[in-house]
């Protein structure tokens, strides 16, 4: 016992221990409820204010009587243990406090943490063995339970609600805030607590202990220790170092001296940091450049002055922040930017990055207003009211539903802060569609408006003004054309007020997360619908644009007509038994043409169509196998269109789909997946599609989720899975749902589609024709399996997956010549084998292959 | 002269079939006669080895988020 207390006491040495200890052990007392005495002189302080906020008067009874029986606990057992318990438990508490000072990945602390909180009284009973570290039972149920929505897990911060609670509907405002929504279906919620959505609460002003008493007071048994030290920890620095950009240069600020040594101290922080002469090297030359500098107050000499630790006024900021006169600052260097914010989080001093527009007189203001006949709905003002909670601009993600309106929550944010703002999204045909929504919302004149595509090249000529542009014209970093250069030396090279990053999920996308720092703009503001990619870089977002500001819940917004009510539905097809056969016999890309092209499949693809047809629906078939596409497409008599059908033809095809009784289906291929938008479909149908792409699924049912009659009573819009069973295309069907059901949605299982083998020519009805099917499809080589090359950024991160298959080619050639040879004396052409990307994707006719190769080896 | 064996009458989806067509393939000691799309007489003594390679394949083709989540 005494060797414990001494190895953790040691612990507690390390930074901000010894604060904590004194009020982690009055808290992990009074929750523990294992002392009456001590119990009894906290609890009278905690009924007061439960009296003064709570609202309902039910609960209010009950948590009086909860009081009163509460201190009946064995005192022979606390009382012994007492004096042993208390010095290694609050040495415990505060390991667990400092350690989760360190290590902001937090989950896995409170992992540990948890396991000293575990009053030493504690009995297992005959089943906590079975639960290992997860038997909670030392957490008492408070009496009245019931009446309590919550449960937080003392592991790792997850959240479970009951949504049928009467209270449910103010806890879920509470817990959007303060935590992550993970999964929201009808009945139970989950939520998770973490440091990023903590911060994200303390930004638009919780407090810590608000935020304690709350979850205390909505949950079912006391509040664990491990969860209230990793929420004091989590807010306690936060807003402490702020990140502001100057002139285009970022200063890493702060009002105390010794975080801003502690920041220089620490071995990457301070080794980015622009060296002081190099500092003022660069202030110098900006001050030639730029004329205000000296009136604004943003000089070497503060640099300096922070170096030797001496107070530098800034007058800027005395004139913005009453309460804080002295600031200290450093500078670092746009390109590690990243780095330093994503340490900074490491260290607990997550930086905060807030826009003070109003006062901003530096940057020109843009003339910009919503028109008066704007509407914002209830939801868009929630998500902005997040965002411009102080008065301020804050950096951050909005995560709203496809159609409910992200394009107007930008617009709405930009009219708002009034300075120059750039949109960058992911194709040009969004950008259009961006630069046509802000003419349409708000008051912005044409020619404040510049659309920066391969295409077009524009820039505004006024002060302030709108750039719209897509993220690979920006990150672009090879050899650009000279009206291309000159427009990016234009965004980089002056300030930005506000970026907006549409589909902000393909952001931590190696080749684009360079652009958040390259244009220097003070607030960010990223949407999306959703926000999750299958690899593991989404937490990247937390520290390249903010917290996740608001989410909101699909449902919610369904039920209120502001999207359309979606019945999802995955049937399932048996393959055939020939079609089985040869899937168990071939590898794994051909399987993927049978489970394609499986005839069963055919068929309730087929007799859905008839079906929705006669009732009236405008149906769109989706496929990601073009080859698949085309066969559907034209077995039926369909449309379609796939990545290389012509513009005009597409244009052709949407308005005949929009406008004519007698297209009422179209078959697309992956380019329909997003920003194709077509208010008319009431169906969708989707036979083939991306593996395990969870956000693919979300995006294709956001098709429909804008659809036109979605405020027409009992108005249902349809999606269907069509899946092969007892394929591999079962478990891709299963991961895919993953998100829409966190949302909600709720899959129903068809088995067997009633009616469909008496269907009028129905296709494939004889084995003869399913033969010749089977034999076609094997015939097809592994390209026609092949996911068509896309236009969007998924098939970026496709080719950084790795199933490109590598090219056997040798890098190097030797040959024999003479020296005149080689010096060209002889008739011999220079080549150049320096592997071009260009000539990679065009293969030579293997004739000319041939010859070339010939006369190479002469 | 005639034989007679004990036999398991199996019936099951024409998927399942081929999967045990599949099983026997390489082995050859499973299946007595292939009567139909969906039946077949086999040795009895090899039910359990069935099931148990059935559940082996079929569940290659579900998703379990646990899984993953236990993984992580």
């Amino acid at each position: 016992m005494e060797d414990e207390v001494v190895k953790r006491s040691y612990h507690t040495r390390s930074r901000g221990g010894k604060e904590k200890l004194v009020q982690d052990t009055v808290f992990s007392d009074d929750s523990l409820v294992t002392d009456d005495e001590e119990y009894g002189d906290i609890a009278p302080d905690i009924d007061d204010d439960v009296l003064d906020e709570e609202e309902e008067a039910e609960l209010k009874e009950s948590l009086m009587q909860a009081n009163a029986p509460a201190p009946q606990v064995n005192p022979l057992l606390s009382r012994k243990s007492k004096k042993s318990s208390s010095s290694s438990r609050s040495a415990a508490a505060a390991t667990a406090g400092s350690g989760m000072n360190h290590n902001l990945a937090a989950k896995d602390d409170i992992l540990h943490a948890h396991l000293d909180d575990i009053p030493p009284d504690f009995e297992p009973d005959v089943v906590s063995g079975m639960f290992k570290t997860n038997d909670f039972s030392y957490l008492k149920l408070k009496p009245d339970h019931a009446s309590r929505p919550l449960w937080i897990s003392p592991n790792d911060g997850r959240v479970i609600l009951e949504s049928f609670s009467p209270l449910a509907e103010q806890a879920q405002d509470f817990l959007v805030t303060i935590a992550e929504p993970v999964s929201r279906p009808s009945h139970i919620h989950e939520y998770r607590i973490t440091a990023y959505s903590l911060y994200a609460a303390v930004s638009v002003g919780l407090e810590t202990e608000d935020i304690i008493a709350v979850l205390d007071r909505l949950s079912k048994v006391p509040v664990a220790p491990s969860i209230i030290n990793f929420i004091k920890s989590a807010t306690v620095s936060y807003g402490k170092v702020k990140l502001v950009i100057k002139h285009n240069r970022y200063f890493v600020e702060t009002s105390q001296a010794d975080i801003l040594q502690m920041l220089l101290n620490d071995q990457i922080i301070g080794n980015l940091r622009i060296d002081t002469d190099a500092a003022v090297d660069a202030a110098v030359k900006k001050t030639m450049a730029n004329k205000m500098v000296d009136a604004e107050g943003v000089d070497p000499n503060d640099v300096e002055a922070v170096f030797s630790a001496v107070v530098g006024a800034n007058k800027e900021l005395e004139e913005e922040d009453d309460d804080i006169d002295a600031v200290h600052a450093f500078e670092i260097d746009n390109a590690s930017v990243e780095i330093v914010k994503k340490r900074c989080q490491e260290l607990d001093y997550p930086v905060l990055e807030e826009y003070d527009f109003r006062n901003d007189r530096r940057n020109p203001d843009l003339d910009i207003d919503l028109k008066p006949s704007t509407q914002i709905r209830p939801y868009q003002e929630k998500s902005l009211s997040k965002m411009f909670g102080n008065g301020r601009a804050r950096s951050g993600i909005i995560v709203l539903p496809c159609g409910a309106g992200k394009t107007l929550v930008g617009i709405t944010a930009a009219c708002t802060i009034k300075k120059s703002v750039i949109v960058l999204c992911t194709s040009s045909v969004s950008v259009m569609q961006w630069r046509q929504q802000f003419l349409q919302w708000c008051t912005l004149q044409p020619e404040n408006v510049a659309v920066f595509t391969s295409d077009n090249k524009e820039m505004f000529q006024t002060e302030s003004g709108l750039v719209v542009s897509t993220y690979s014209m920006v990150a672009n970093t090879r050899n650009r054309s000279y009206d291309s250069q000159k427009v990016m030396d234009f965004l980089t090279g002056r300030e930005w007020g506000f970026i907006i990053l549409d589909e902000v999920h393909v952001v931590p996308a190696a080749m684009f997360r360079r652009v958040v720092s390259t244009i220097a703009a003070h607030a960010k503001l990223g949407l999306t619908a959703t926000l999750v990619r299958e690899d593991d870089k989404i937490s990247d977002l937390n520290f390249l644009i903010g917290p996740k500001l608001y989410e909101a819940n699909w449902m919610e917004l369904s039920q209120k007509g502001h999207i359309a009510n979606v019945q999802c539905a995955e049937v399932w097809c048996p393959m055939t038994a020939e079609f089985y056969q040869e899937y168990l016999r071939e590898n794994a890309r051909k399987r993927m043409l049978l489970y394609i092209m499986n005839p069963t499949k055919f068929q309730a693809c087929q007799f859905l169509i008839q079906y929705h047809e006669k009732r009236g629906d405008k149906i769109i078939v989706f496929s990601d196998n073009v080859y698949a596409l085309q066969e559907y497409a034209l077995k039926l008599g369909k449309p379609f269109i796939y990545g290389s059908t012509p513009q005009q033809e597409r244009m052709n095809i949407l308005q005949n789909f929009q406008y004519n009784d007698q297209i009422n289906t179209i078959f697309l291929s992956k380019v329909g997946d997003t920003s194709i938008d077509l208010p008319e479909a009431t169906c969708l149908i989707q036979i083939s599609s991306h593996y395990g792409s969870r956000r693919q699924e979300a995006q294709r049912l956001g098709r429909i989720l804008r659809a036109k009659r979605r405020n027409d009573e009992g108005f249902n819009a349809f999606f269907y899975s069509l899946v092969s069973k007892d394929t591999q295309e079962m478990y891709y069907s299963t991961k895919r749902q993953a998100f829409l059901v966190d949302q909600g949605y709720a899959f129903k299982v068809i088995t067997h589609l009633h009616g469909m083998e008496n269907l009028p020519n129905l296709a494939y009805s004889s084995a003869r024709e399913r033969r010749e099917l089977l034999q076609e499809v094997l015939l097809k080589n592994e390209e026609a399996a092949g996911i068509e090359a896309g236009e969007d950024n998924d098939s970026y991160i496709w080719k950084n997956g790795g199933n490109k298959r590598p090219r056997n080619k040798s890098k190097a050639v030797k040959s024999e010549g003479s020296l005149a040879g080689l010096a060209g004396g002889e008739d011999m052409a220079y080549l150049e084998y320096s592997s071009n990307k260009n000539k990679d994707l065009r293969d030579h006719h293997p004739l000319i292959r041939k010859m070339y190769y010939r006369s190479a080896n002469k | 002269m005639t034989r007679a064996r004990k036999g398991t009458l199996v019936q099951c989806d024409p998927s399942i079939r081929a999967l045990i067509l599949r099983m026997d393939a390489d082995r050859n000691d499973i299946i007595y006669e292939e009567l139909d799309d969906t039946h077949l007489l086999v040795d009895p003594s090899k039910v359990e080895f069935i099931k148990y390679e059935l559940n082996r394949l079929l569940s290659e083709n579900i998703y379990n988020p646990l899984d993953e989540e236990e993984n992580a």
